[in-house]
């Protein structure tokens, strides 16, 4: 864990320690394969790569402004409610989020829907604030929540990309399987819209980066 | 300071809630018009796909769909108890309506109309709502110019399950309302039935005035067959008047 507090010298503006914080979570700390959190909202939102990419897009977001503020605020929040406010913090980010979404990507709002407000619950955020922003100054905490929110990012990106080509043959709303794979008899595969067929994936992806990184459960 | 006494605590949380709060009101006053707008656009588009103007997903930009909206559709007020096309603004002409008669507060009805390209109506697109299981659905029922057979139907919003009443927005159920009746061979208006379970096409009856029922979702199915026959028959004079 990374919740040491950072000396507060003359640290280069993006060393190798700020390179670290934003790394890190992409594969060693990957807040999805690793710490197995977020699964949720994984599971849910990623039929199609563009969903996935919005809602992605969007827990960077909020994991950015909510560590932020938990940063600059980290010495005056009460202890005894600290969880609360994280709470407030979050919450006021996310509702952000979904105003901003509801006027400028309105269909997308409407397909991500309940689980844009969701994010609230989503346990990256609440462990990052928990973890890392309370303890650490306010440029770090923005790396780092930009970092986890990446880390999320990209793997439901990647199953995104996956259920959309094998659930209905298209990447990004364009076809991507030749109408020829259809005539000699190849079919989308319904599972892969379904919750079950981002399961199957997301523990594929799960297994194939601990393999890759040799990580082992003790 | 200690951070952890009663009145600091208080204080700070006050405080803080105040600041959220506002950041939020002022965001949403300030995003309210773009917001509007872009819902006015998703209605739009959703009246356009029930009267087959345009296909879901349509690859045109929004000021191309909204130019076609602007050239095709036109808003018309309807006379329920006339069963004619009236001039002027529904929500006025209700009020003057009301003053006279409490009870005729809702005579007139906004309906649309999409015209083909030289003009002749094309299809007659009604809203249609109402309760579901959890929420109250908003849709729109499009007729051909016969003002008896279907031509689609969309719902551009609700709040039902994803997955079983949500299915409402399948292109593949709001398929098989195309080509239904509304009206009986006696010219009697029967709406379209949402039935549970699937529709056997060997009865004619069937054929014409049901569709298939939503798998798991009967509150939702039978909420639907009951409010567009309730706001079908509504404007019934003017559907049944040739």
């Amino acid at each position: 864990m990374t919740s040491t507090a950072a000396p507060e010298t003359k640290a280069p503006l993006f060393g190798e320690e700020e390179k670290r914080i934003v790394l890190d979570p992409m594969l060693d700390q990957n807040p999805i394969t690793l710490q197995v959190l977020g699964i949720c909202s994984a599971l849910a939102v990623t039929t199609r790569l563009d969903v996935s990419i919005v809602m992605g897009i969007s827990v960077i977001a909020v994991m950015a402004m909510a560590n932020v503020a938990i940063s600059l605020l980290r010495n005056l929040i009460p202890s005894k409610i600290r969880i609360i406010v994280q709470l407030v913090v979050v919450s006021g980010a996310v509702i952000i989020v979904d105003q901003v979404l509801r006027a400028y990507a309105f269909d997308l709002a409407k397909q991500l829907g309940v689980f844009i407000s969701l994010i609230i619950t989503n346990c990256i955020v609440m462990g990052r604030l928990e973890a890392f922003a309370m303890a650490n100054p306010p440029w770090r905490s923005l790396l780092d929540g930009i970092g986890n929110g990446l880390g999320y990012a990209w793997i439901i990106c990647v199953v995104g990309a996956f259920r959309e080509i094998f659930g209905s043959g298209k990447l990004l709303g364009f076809q991507v399987i030749p109408d020829a794979m259809y005539e000699a008899g190849y079919v989308n595969n319904g599972l892969m819209v379904l919750a079950p067929g981002a399961f199957i994936l997301l523990g594929v992806i799960v297994w194939v980066l601990r393999w890759i990184r040799g990580y082992t459960e003790n | 300071m200690n951070t952890n006494s009663n009145s600091y605590v208080m204080t700070f949380a006050v405080i803080l809630c105040v600041v959220v709060s506002s950041v939020l009101a002022l965001l949403a006053t300030v995003l309210k018009p773009t917001q509007e707008a872009a819902a006015e656009f998703d209605r739009q588009k959703n009246v356009m796909m029930a009267a087959g103007l345009i296909e879901r997903g349509d690859p045109r930009t929004r000021e191309e769909l909204e130019k076609l909206y602007a050239d095709r559709v036109e808003q018309v007020v309807v006379d329920t108890v006339e069963g004619v096309i009236v001039k002027g603004d529904v929500d006025a002409l209700n009020a003057a309506a009301a003053e006279k008669d409490e009870a005729q507060a809702n005579r007139y009805r906004a309906i649309e109309t999409a015209m083909t390209e030289d003009g002749k109506v094309d299809a007659i697109i009604l809203p249609v709502s109402g309760k579901g299981l959890w929420s109250t659905c908003y849709g729109y029922l499009a007729l051909a110019g016969d003002k008896n057979t279907v031509k689609g139907i969309q719902f551009y919003k609700h709040g039902e399950t994803p997955g079983l009443g949500g299915e409402i927005e399948n292109a593949n159920w709001t398929a098989m309302w195309k080509g239904k009746k509304i009206l009986n061979d006696a010219g009697e208006l029967v709406s379209v039935t949402v039935k549970k379970g699937a529709v056997d096409p060997a009865k004619p009856n069937e054929k014409k005035h049901f569709v298939d029922g939503l798998a798991g979702a009967t509150i939702t199915s039978n909420g639907v067959s009951k409010f567009v026959l309730r706001d079908l028959k509504a404007l019934g004079t003017y559907l049944q008047k040739k």
